[in-house]
């Protein structure tokens, strides 16, 4: 899990916001292994609103998909996952518009909905069909 | 001789479709086609609920012409006889577990490889296990991934020998990737709890791109069990079953059995050509219609009742008596009501295995069968006088739908007599013969567009009418990006706007609104495979069949021209199947274009303009 080398291993690339929950980044990342499609972290700090003003309520949609979309972007997989500081998640690919992510959940999703979303990342790169 | 020309419009009362030709018939008789027009026929063909099909298609085809339906000389329907098709399934084989005894299904992501056999142990009960013969370790639900790996890791640890685990969720990969001792982890078993502990079981996952070798070998099992030879019979119908999965668990229990059995479905009683002949339904399609065959003609058919062919063939024959049956006693024979011809399909149902563990399918052999009932008595005169009266227009009974559709076909440039058409509609396939002399004969047989689209539909487990539907009408394709497809065919089209993450890596019917997805595990080929082989099943079949009845001496060799029409004529892949089976037999055939523009439709219709100017005075 470390990004010291970015351009070392294909990996879909998981953006997270400083504060990101653990429980949530962990089973994102194990959606994505059970399908056998490695992930590679990377803390991105950010003007988020939580941080701003120390509350803990989520930067938004807007911020979660533009960060999924700069992930993918930065992965050899085209793949890209968000995770925004109070758990709000995204999945995108490079190649689609910034404004169009995979997939988004909300702060109030289940372990199954963070699984789905690294499966889902990791089906994309597998040409998989995603549900 | 009237001193104007005539405007008449024939209408083609169909199982399906209601068909409308407008024309004007100028006193030298010849005839100017004006328009056309078609619409889902209303009620079951050959009842007077057809008049609101008859009465919508008529004003379509004015309206396309600019005309009043006051101008109309007279309405002129086809005599239909009402036919109307049923159909039916039964299912002649079925696999049963009786105890659990095996893990068939085949989970998308297995973890680790290999084969490991043990007694069956829950993971709660792991840590109070001392070392000793190599055990299988099963994960009730609700357990996490890292929770298993150290339980297993602690217990491998003390020396107690685990060769394989068994999971609820879906958490193979995971587990396998933290396991200290690399071991075959099959997961996704939602009846995990039913899984008898304290068993002998074996547990295979096969590597990547590979299929299991040992579960799924009878003398495998025999020697993973130490079978003797009379156990090795019984189980293999678990080997059967577990062919060509990825992964699979065996659970020795004492009572487990699998049994694979032919379920008695009774007999099809077929009365024809003076004699009764009985066949029963589990010896499939090839010698059901070899007894048709014999019984040509066939003069009626009965199910065994308490089957589903016997429960089928007694609902279309009710149904029948209720439409023609309505008003009474009408002057003259009593009705008779006969099943005239079956077709019988072998196929396929995918059926969940009764005692697996994991929502397994297995497919089980099916005979599908289409049935065709018709009665000595037309209605259509009923039909007639309620047209006459809501148009105000003379409503006159012109020929037989077979006779009237060669007619029609003969509008089609480069056809000549003699010819035979091919109706290829939804319930039945219908052909009729014109020879040099002009003597025609017609014949319906059961089965057509329906059946295909029911086999579909059962043999992709769809339950979906719509989707099998889409599947059988239009080529498939699978997406391979979020902007393109590749097409049946191998060719690839691009898309400018992304597309939806719902149909990403899917097979797919690709409808004017964009791609639809096919609910299905199984890849393109398959599916199409299914698509075509149902086509051919039905089609192929029936055109040999239903023109082997109107050909000379029953001998194909002796036609000419053959022209396909009917909705099924449409189709994209049928029409060829058809041409490349008649090919052998020296037919030129080919699609129907009924007045050098309506393509398979409106042959009837335009038949039925055609001869009535013939006749006119
Ligand atoms: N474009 C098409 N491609 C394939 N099949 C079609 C198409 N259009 C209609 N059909 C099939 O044609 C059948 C109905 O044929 P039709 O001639 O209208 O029936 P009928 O003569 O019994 O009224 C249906 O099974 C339908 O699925
Ligand atoms: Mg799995």
């Amino acid at each position: 899990m470390t990004h010291s080398d970015p351009g070392s291993r294909p990996a879909v690339v998981v953006h997270v916001r400083p504060g990101a929950p653990e429980r949530v980044l962990r089973e994102i990342c194990a959606g994505a292994e059970e399908e056998g499609v490695p992930t590679r972290v990377v803390t991105v700090p950010g003007r988020s609103a939580g941080e701003q003003d120390g509350s803990m309520r989520s930067t938004g949609e807007h911020d979660v998909t533009a960060l999924a979309h700069a992930a993918a972007a930065s992965s050899r997989l085209d793949v890209g996952i968000a995770v925004d500081a109070v758990g709000a998640a995204a999945v995108h690919h490079g190649k689609l518009p910034a404004q169009r992510p995979v997939t988004t959940v909300e702060t109030d999703a289940t372990v199954a909905d963070w699984r789905r979303v690294g499966r889902t990342a990791a089906r994309i790169v597998k040409g998989l069909p995603l549900s | 001789m009237p001193d104007r020309a005539r405007l008449v419009v024939g209408v083609d009362i169909g199982n399906s479709t209601t068909e409308a030709c407008l024309a004007a018939v100028a006193p030298d008789r010849t005839v100017s086609y004006l328009g056309t027009d078609l619409t889902r026929t209303t009620g079951v063909k050959g009842t007077p609920d057809n008049t609101d099909g008859v009465l919508t298609a008529v004003r379509g085809a004015l309206r396309r012409a600019g005309r009043a339906a006051a101008e109309l000389d007279a309405v002129l329907l086809n005599e239909a006889t009402p036919v109307i098709s049923g159909l039916a399934m039964e299912t002649i084989t079925e696999t049963i577990i009786t105890e659990s005894t095996m893990i068939g299904h085949n989970p998308a992501t297995p973890g680790g490889q290999g084969l490991g056999v043990g007694t069956t142990v829950s993971l709660t009960e792991l840590d109070e296990i001392d070392p000793g013969p190599p055990v299988v370790c099963v994960v009730p639900h609700g357990w996490d991934f890292e929770d298993i790996a150290s339980t297993v890791n602690a217990a491998v640890g003390r020396g107690v020998d685990v060769v394989a685990a068994v999971l609820a969720g879906d958490d193979a990969v995971l587990v396998a990737n933290r396991l200290t001792r690399p071991v075959p982890v099959v997961d996704e078993v939602a009846a995990v709890e039913k899984v008898p502990l304290g068993m002998l079981a074996a547990v295979e996952v096969a590597a990547a791109g590979y299929t299991i070798r040992t579960l799924s070998n009878t003398y495998g099992l025999a020697t993973v069990f130490g079978l003797d030879p009379d156990q090795t019979r019984h189980v293999s119908p678990v080997a059967r079953a577990l062919t060509g999965n990825r992964s699979a668990v065996v659970v020795r229990t004492p009572s487990g059995d699998v049994t694979d059995r032919r379920i008695p479905v009774g007999t099809l009683e077929l009365r024809g050509s003076g004699k009764t002949l009985r066949v029963d339904l589990a010896t499939g399609a090839e010698e059901i219609m070899d007894a048709v065959a014999r019984a040509q003609p066939l003069e009626d058919a009965h199910g065994e009742p308490g089957t589903h062919v016997g429960g089928m063939l007694a609902q279309v024959r009710d149904t029948m008596a209720d439409v023609v049956g309505q008003d009474g006693e009408e002057a003259g024979s009593p009705v008779e009501i006969a099943i005239n011809d079956v077709l019988a399909v072998d196929t396929f149902v995918p059926a969940e295995v009764r005692g697996g563990l994991a929502g397994e399918m297995h497919l089980e052999n099916a005979v599908a069968l289409a049935a065709m009932v018709s009665t000595s008595r037309s209605r259509m005169r009923s039909v007639a006088e309620r047209v006459a009266e809501e148009l105000g227009v003379a409503t006159l009974i012109g020929g037989v739908e077979g006779k009237m559709a060669v007619r029609g076909a003969l509008t089609t440039p480069g056809v000549d007599r003699p010819v035979a058409v091919l109706d290829l509609g939804g319930g039945s396939t219908d052909a009729a013969e014109l020879d040099r002399e002009g003597r025609d004969t017609a014949v319906h047989v059961a089965g057509a567009g329906e059946l295909v689209t029911k086999l579909i539909d059962s043999e992709l487990a769809l339950d979906d009418r719509e989707v099998a539907e889409n599947i059988k009408r239009s080529p498939l394709a699978k997406v391979e990006s979020f902007f393109h497809v590749r097409h049946e065919d191998g060719t690839v089209q691009f898309f400018d706007e992304p597309l939806p993450s719902h149909v990403f890596a899917r097979v797919v019917t690709l409808a004017p609104e964009g791609p639809t997805p096919i609910p299905t595990r199984h890849g393109l080929d398959h599916v199409r495979q299914i698509r075509r082989e149902a086509k051919r099943r039905v089609f192929v079949v029936n055109a040999v069949r239903a023109l082997r009845q109107v050909a000379a001496g029953g001998n194909l060799r002796t036609l000419d021209f053959v022209v396909l029409l009917g909705g099924s004529a449409l189709d994209f892949e049928i029409p060829e199947m058809i041409a490349d089976a008649l090919a052998g037999y020296g037919i030129v055939c080919g699609t129907g274009n009924v007045l050098g523009t309506e393509g398979p439709r409106n042959a009837v219709a335009s038949g039925l303009v055609a001869a009535h100017a013939a006749a006119a005075p």
